[in-house]
């Protein structure tokens, strides 16, 4: 039937196959962002209405507004714990509490912690431990009176999610809050992180998130970012870019739609009963926020309760953001193996119609297009260089598609960022708006190409079983004000 | 003259309180924040400070203690929004504390205090 | 022909690229002398009414001198959204103050604009400029177009029926109690908290008459309201009310009752019946938090301990053997522990 490869390649059926998939499939998206776009702008429009009736101001003077613990876990911070401490302390909200878990550490973090904050040790036998941990060694409250609302648990190491569970535990809150030690929290966030519990009635909000920002270069003092600036180098300047479009297109599009799958573990608030009927986070994947989410959303399904997944689209966390290649490869390596866990793990969700729109639109679009993007793109590659060195391919209008797709990308990114803009004061310069269109531009060029490799690799290591934790990320440490 | 110190972030509480402590013959020195405190502020002796417990980069109680320590003063009275009873409570376990008054505030009250001194 | 239509195709997007690059930049520019002009604003309006409420018996501002200094940055009727943040600041000032100066403050109102804005907003099609007129009119104090939003109590718009219910409260005090327990749609936790506030702000002697007539309402965000008042103005005779939902089959109900249960010191006999009742919370985080309150507010009452220690919630174990263990009972702890394992023949040689 075929005398040849190429014959195989060249007949009809293959060829016409294979391009009107990548057809379907790259409009099936730009519609899906297309689609984003809209149901974005209707949500950030709605969210920015519905908080003049609720504001800061009104929340940080109630009473009887839900309990709220903030969790972060650490592991050899030990150069910036304090500060870091001090940081999230200072978060504004009347009923709140920190506990910040040592996870193990083997440096002198706890030390450090014990003589900052006047901590005296407690046992921890009796502390009740709905879902299972590594061993809680000991619990530390401060004898100062200006730090009652600072509980440290010391305990084996046993990673993040375990140690978020460590915290989930201790805390006696309504609802949790899980970030990391290193981040930085806008004042006032949990104060608007609590309003949609707040505002709503009819649906049980079971996990709401906050836009995360990337501060690289920033100039931070006493753990408080004094100014924002762009970071300088081109691979966090373009995440800049890549955050805004996640959090302010994508995630608000979603949860228009109720169709959030993920609230970033960065920043995330959830009523602590429903984290501990679900048993917490997984401890045995690298993708514990996404797969808390599903579960959460599965556990809501079977119980027949209506619920939401919530996105708040302020920027509310600053985080730091890889510096470099080999750090953002290690990054994206460990998302995509958290992904294929997840999606893994869920796999009866797949066109199940007994979760409803979970089952039936949002996880097979994250399968097919947030799973298989990487895949469609390095076979797309495959497709390219093989067409290509058989002569196959019409090369002007090749091009012209190429030049046509290219820009619809760069108008997504520029409608973004110009949503950004229009909402919020944190990039007002001139100079800042032009770096960022110009990341925006040049990222399918010299950063959306070393995303596809380190997601490839994420799945490489899973088909060939290759052992791979979380790694370590290096990180510099932002600026600190006069240095 | 007597001198009072007013630290409020909100413009119109921090006016409002400069002109009740002005016009009740007081010297008033009002700021956002310590952060705007020169030399000179900080070594003077306040009669009375009267400050918010919300300000940026700093828990409400350790800005109290903060104040206590670095600032020389004979009355420290507390006028905030988060003015619930537990921060009450806490702010209060602090000591040294002459007055704490949750937003909103009765000004009468605040004046009465002020002419009493 | 794909030629022609892809680079026709690449045209559109060039100019839409060039349309959001110009709208970017007007928004930075405008944001830039907007922000600008509200901080003018809000300075100016706060050096007003300092002045005004403690005004110069020398140099005594006037109402004229006032409506000069808004005209100057520019509150005029052409100007709807610098009258609107004028508005917000009036708001934000009359929230801050209560007492004789407050009154001061609703004189000034009547005699400075907003130009009749929240009214005509009231009677808007959009849920967003109606709730927010309805807003306005409670937060000044404009009594006279109560009747005018009475009728939004059960609007399908949250927000628009959550501000009229709010203004019930503010208009009528206690009275409106009459209204909102039998509300049709369901009040969210937010509601709940701002009515308790405006009552307690506006009407703080309680009229028991008006709260005990709510009693009958059969709708469980009434009676979550209801308890969150017992709590607020801290009604020692109404604790029976929160009592009786403490052990209710609704989660929320019992949440919100063992929450406001908080506030109290109950009498022994109450506490009796706390206890009596205690193993009927089907949730045990629920048990913990009445736990807790019923070790801070009572002597300790070892065989009521005990009786939870042997019991089927093994949630709770850790709880009450700690309560035993800090208050001298540690042997019995001890017992219980080591009555979980079987006893062992020892060979000794």
């Amino acid at each position: 039937m075929w005398d040849s490869i190429e014959g195989f390649f060249s007949s009809g059926i293959v060829f016409n196959l294979t391009n009107y998939f990548f057809f379907l499939y790259g409009l099936a998206l730009l519609s899906l962002y297309f689609a984003g776009v809209l149901l974005a702008s209707r949500a950030i429009k709605k969210t920015k209405q519905k908080s003049t009736f609720l504001q800061v101001g009104d929340i940080v003077s109630a009473t009887d507004i839900p309990t709220v613990t903030l969790v972060a876990p650490a592991y050899n911070e030990g150069l910036t714990i304090i500060e870091n401490v001090k940081s999230l302390l200072s978060i504004q909200y009347p009923y709140y509490e920190f506990i910040l878990v040592n996870d193990g550490s083997k440096d002198d973090s706890l030390e450090k912690l014990i003589k900052e904050f006047d901590l005296e040790r407690h046992d921890a036998s009796f502390i009740t431990q709905p879902i299972p941990t590594a061993t809680v060694r000991y619990i530390y409250r401060s004898r100062n009176k200006k730090y009652t609302h600072l509980t440290v648990i010391d305990k084996n190491n046993g990673g993040r999610a375990d140690a978020l569970n460590a915290g989930i535990n201790f805390a006696n809150t309504e609802l949790v809050v899980c970030t990391d030690a290193d981040c930085i929290i806008e004042q006032d966030a949990l104060l608007k992180m609590v309003r949609p519990y707040l505002e709503e009635d009819e649906k049980e909000i079971i996990a709401c998130g906050g836009g995360i920002g990337i501060a690289n270069d920033s100039i931070v003092s006493n753990g408080v970012l004094k100014e924002l600036k762009l970071p300088k180098s081109i691979v966090p300047m373009v995440q800049v870019v890549e955050y805004i479009r996640a959090f302010l297109l994508g995630r608000m599009a979603w949860g228009e739609i109720n169709g959030l799958m993920l609230v970033s573990g960065a920043f995330g608030m959830y009523p602590r009963k429903r984290v501990l009927e679900v048993g917490g986070f997984n401890a045995k994947t690298v993708g514990e926020d996404l797969e808390l989410c599903i579960r959460l959303r599965m556990h809501m399904e079977n119980l027949k309760i209506p619920y939401k997944v919530v996105y708040l689209p302020e920027t509310l966390c600053w985080t730091e953001g890889p510096p470099d290649y080999s750090i953002l490869v290690k990054q994206r390596d460990r998302w995509a193996r958290g992904l294929w866990e997840t999606m893994s793990l869920h796999k009866k969700l797949f066109f199940n119609p007994r979760y409803r729109y979970m089952g039936i639109l949002y996880y097979p679009y994250w399968l097919f297009f947030e799973f298989g993007a990487p895949l469609v793109e390095f076979f797309g590659l495959i497709c390219i260089i093989a067409f290509g060195f058989f002569g196959w391919i019409n090369w002007p209008v090749a091009i012209l598609l190429f030049f046509a797709v290219y820009l619809l990308g760069c108008l997504f990114s520029t409608a973004a960022i110009f949503m950004y803009v229009k909402s919020f004061d944190h990039y007002t310069k001139p100079k800042q708006i032009i770096e960022l269109l110009l990341a925006a531009y040049l990222e399918p060029f010299v950063y959306h190409p070393v995303i596809v490799y380190g997601q490839m690799l994420g799945y490489y290591k899973k088909i060939f079983k290759i052992k791979s934790g979380w790694g370590t990320m290096t990180r510099k440490g932002f600026s600190a004000s006069g240095s | 003259m007597g001198k009072v110190l007013v630290i409020q972030e909100d413009i119109i509480i921090r006016r409002i309180l400069e002109r009740l402590v002005s016009i009740n013959n007081f010297e008033c020195k009002s700021i956002r924040s310590l952060n705007e405190l020169n030399i000179e502020d900080q070594s003077t002796n306040y009669d009375f400070i009267i400050s918010d417990i919300l300000f940026e980069g700093i828990a409400p109680l350790e800005f109290v203690a903060q104040v206590q320590e670095v600032l020389m003063h004979k009355n420290l009275l507390i006028v905030t929004h988060m003015g619930q009873e537990k921060t009450k409570k806490e702010i209060f376990a602090l000591r040294g504390i002459t007055g704490f008054y949750a937003v909103p505030i009765d000004l009468d009250e605040i004046e009465a205090i002020i002419q009493a001194y | 022909m794909n030629e022609i239509i892809l680079l026709g195709f690449i045209k559109f997007l060039i100019l839409a690229l060039v349309v959001y690059w110009v709208a970017i930049g007007i928004s930075l520019i405008y944001r830039a002398r907007r922000n600008y002009r509200l901080h003018k604003i809000e300075v100016t309006f706060a050096d007003l009414v300092s002045r005004y409420l403690f005004n110069s018996v020398d140099a005594p501002l006037s109402i004229r001198e006032i409506n000069a200094s808004l005209r100057q940055v520019g509150i005029k009727p052409g100007n709807p959204n610098n009258i609107q943040y004028l508005i917000r600041l009036l708001i934000r000032t009359q929230q801050s103050i209560i007492g004789s100066k407050n009154e001061k403050l609703n004189k000034l109102y009547a005699q400075i604009p907003p130009y009749g804005e929240s009214v005509s907003k009231v009677n808007s099609w959009g849920w967003y400029r109606k709730a927010r007129g309805i807003r306005e009119i409670y937060e000044m104090n404009q009594h006279q177009y109560f009747d005018r939003i009475f009728k939004y109590r059960n609007h399908r718009n949250v927000y628009v029926r959550r501000e009229a219910q709010i203004a019930m409260v503010v208009f009528r005090g206690w009275e409106s109690l009459r209204f909102l327990s039998y509300l049709k749609r369901n009040m969210t936790l937010w509601q709940q908290i701002k009515i308790v506030e405006k009552l307690y702000d506006n009407y703080p002697k309680p009229e028991l008459k008006w709260l005990r007539k709510a009693y009958k309402s059969e709708r469980s965000f009434a009676k979550c309201l209801l308890m969150r008042i017992i709590r607020k103005f801290e009604l020692h005779s109404e604790i029976d009310f929160i009592l009786k939902h403490l052990f209710h089959p609704d989660y929320n109900l019992r949440e919100t009752a063992i929450y406001c249960l908080g506030t109290f010191a109950v009498s022994s006999e109450h506490m009796d019946f706390i206890k009596k009742n205690y193993s009927k919370l089907p949730n045990s985080s629920q048990q913990a938090l009445l736990l807790d309150y019923i070790s801070e507010n009572s002597e300790l009452d070892v065989d009521f301990y005990l009786e939870q220690l042997y019991g089927p919630n093994e949630d709770l174990i850790l709880n009450v053997a700690e309560i035993l263990w800090n208050n001298g009972h540690k042997e019995k702890v001890q017992e219980f522990y080591l009555q979980q394992y079987p006893k062992a023949t020892l060979n000794v040689g």
